[in-house]
């Protein structure tokens, strides 16, 4: 290709790009907004106008939407995974290969490390909710759209940017700690357990917290059209690719670290018997 | 019961069903067949360096067992040479007695034979001597009388003529 030959590409390039972004202020200019940014953020956090039905059984809210095709694809993708790549893997792995040990052993030996003594069903756990975590909140990248009963359009939120997603998974982490305790000391598992209830809370709105600010973040920038440009690749794409790797890591090392702190096995701590020569020196 | 931020239970029912199947799902297609896999790996791994170190650990007992063995041996051989360098001398000692006593059979043999030749030297010597002395005696004693051989033929024709013998 010849010089004259690229620059017109590239002023043709520049003209379609113009010419696009002149459209896009137009059209938004000229369009009316469903609702106002307060109703939208307030909506982000509260769920109470923007509702999809679930196949006409319910009304739930979209986040639950996203949760259902998170699990969808996730599970697409484990079976293609299990099916066609898993019995081709060698001893000597690939870059796929790679990828997939490199993330299963990150888990279990994050279970290991933190609980040696009891960690089969941790390391389970925490695969499973880590990987949940981690897509889910790099699904709200994607922007799928989803028609809520009121008639409009929005787009799939992470699934734990809703309040009761972030309520489950905390809640189920802090019953697995429990499940923890229970198998590793009993009844005194359940009391070392309850010592740390805070978990409950900490643990369900920290992810809450964490996702709904992402998705805050998003709506505002989105909501005007002159911030739609350049400033989302900032704001959407590493913001979200940071918090969806620090969320992941956040919670399952929580879960891992205390359940190994629940699960350990107690040392009743001998009685020093004092012997008689101790006894006559203490005497004296 | 109204709650604050709509948290709504069954809301967060579904989305522990939701992550129940999600959590299962994963376990059985992912995380359990690859953790075995990895297993599978770790033991065969395991299993070879195992192999290897039992049989360096053979090794290292068969060359301890050389080791030994080649030190016995250059003990035998140690042994043997000295047992060798006995019967060498012994043979030795043996060989030059025999020769010694070889020397001493000779020399005497000689000594016999030199007497014998000796003994026989002076017997012809003396039988010559007494020879000569006899011839010495004849001749002195036929001096007058002519040879035998005359005397002889003298007698024969005294016979012959009816003559008493002279």
């Amino acid at each position: 290709m010849n010089k004259t030959k690229k620059k017109v590409g590239l002023i043709v390039w520049l003209i379609i790009v113009a010419a696009l972004a002149v459209a896009c202020v137009l059209t938004g200019l000229g369009g009316e907004k469903a609702e106002t940014i307060q109703e939208t953020m307030r909506d982000a956090v509260l769920h109470e106008t923007n509702r999809i039905s679930l196949f006409g059984l319910m009304d739930v809210n979209p986040a639950f939407i996203s949760g259902i095709v998170v699990t969808v694809v996730l599970l697409v993708a484990a079976a293609l995974i299990r099916i066609f790549a898993i019995p081709r893997f060698k001893y000597v792995p690939g870059k796929f290969q790679m990828v997939i040990e490199q993330v299963v052993s990150l888990f279990d030996g994050l279970a290991k490390s933190n609980s040696p003594w009891r960690n089969g069903f941790l390391g389970a756990y925490i695969f499973g909710a880590g990987v949940y975590i981690f897509v889910g909140t790099l699904f709200e990248l994607f922007g799928f759209q989803a028609i809520t009963t009121n008639g409009t359009s929005i787009s799939l939120p992470a699934p734990l940017s809703d309040v009761n997603a972030a309520i489950a998974m905390g809640g189920l982490s802090y019953l697995v700690i429990m499940s923890g305790g229970i198998a590793g000391n009993g009844l005194n598992g359940i009391g070392k357990t309850l010592k740390e209830i805070s978990l409950l809370i900490s643990m369900s709105f920290r992810l809450f917290g964490a996702l709904l600010s992402g998705l805050l973040v998003t709506e505002l920038v989105y909501y005007y059209i002159n911030l739609s440009f350049v400033l989302p690749v900032v704001v959407a794409v590493l913001f979200t690719l940071l918090h969806a790797l620090i969320q992941t890591y956040v919670l399952t090392m929580l879960t891992a670290l205390y359940y190994g702190e629940v699960s350990e096995p107690s040392h009743k701590e001998k009685k020093k018997v004092k012997s008689k020569a101790e006894k006559v020196q203490s005497a004296a | 019961m109204n709650i604050p931020l709509n948290i709504d239970w069954q809301q967060i029912l579904l989305h522990l069903f939701n992550f129940a199947i999600l959590a299962g799902g994963l376990y059985f297609l992912l995380y359990k067949p690859v953790k075995d896999f990895m297993a599978k790996r770790e033991s065969y791994y395991q299993n070879m360096d195992n192999e290897t170190k039992s049989k360096l650990k053979e090794a290292e007992e068969l060359k301890v067992s050389y080791n030994r063995q080649l030190s016995d041996v250059a003990q035998e051989i140690a042994a043997k040479r000295t047992e060798a360098q006995k019967a060498i001398d012994a043979s030795r000692e043996e060989q030059l007695q025999q020769a010694r006593e070889e020397a001493a059979r000779i020399v005497e043999t000689a000594r016999v034979n030199s007497e014998q030749e000796h003994n026989k030297m002076l017997a012809n010597v003396q039988k010559e001597i007494s020879d000569l002395a006899l011839t010495t005696t004849e001749k002195i004693l036929l001096k007058g009388e002519g040879s035998p051989f005359e005397q002889f033929l003298n007698a024969a024709n005294a016979e012959k003529r009816g003559e008493p013998d002279a």
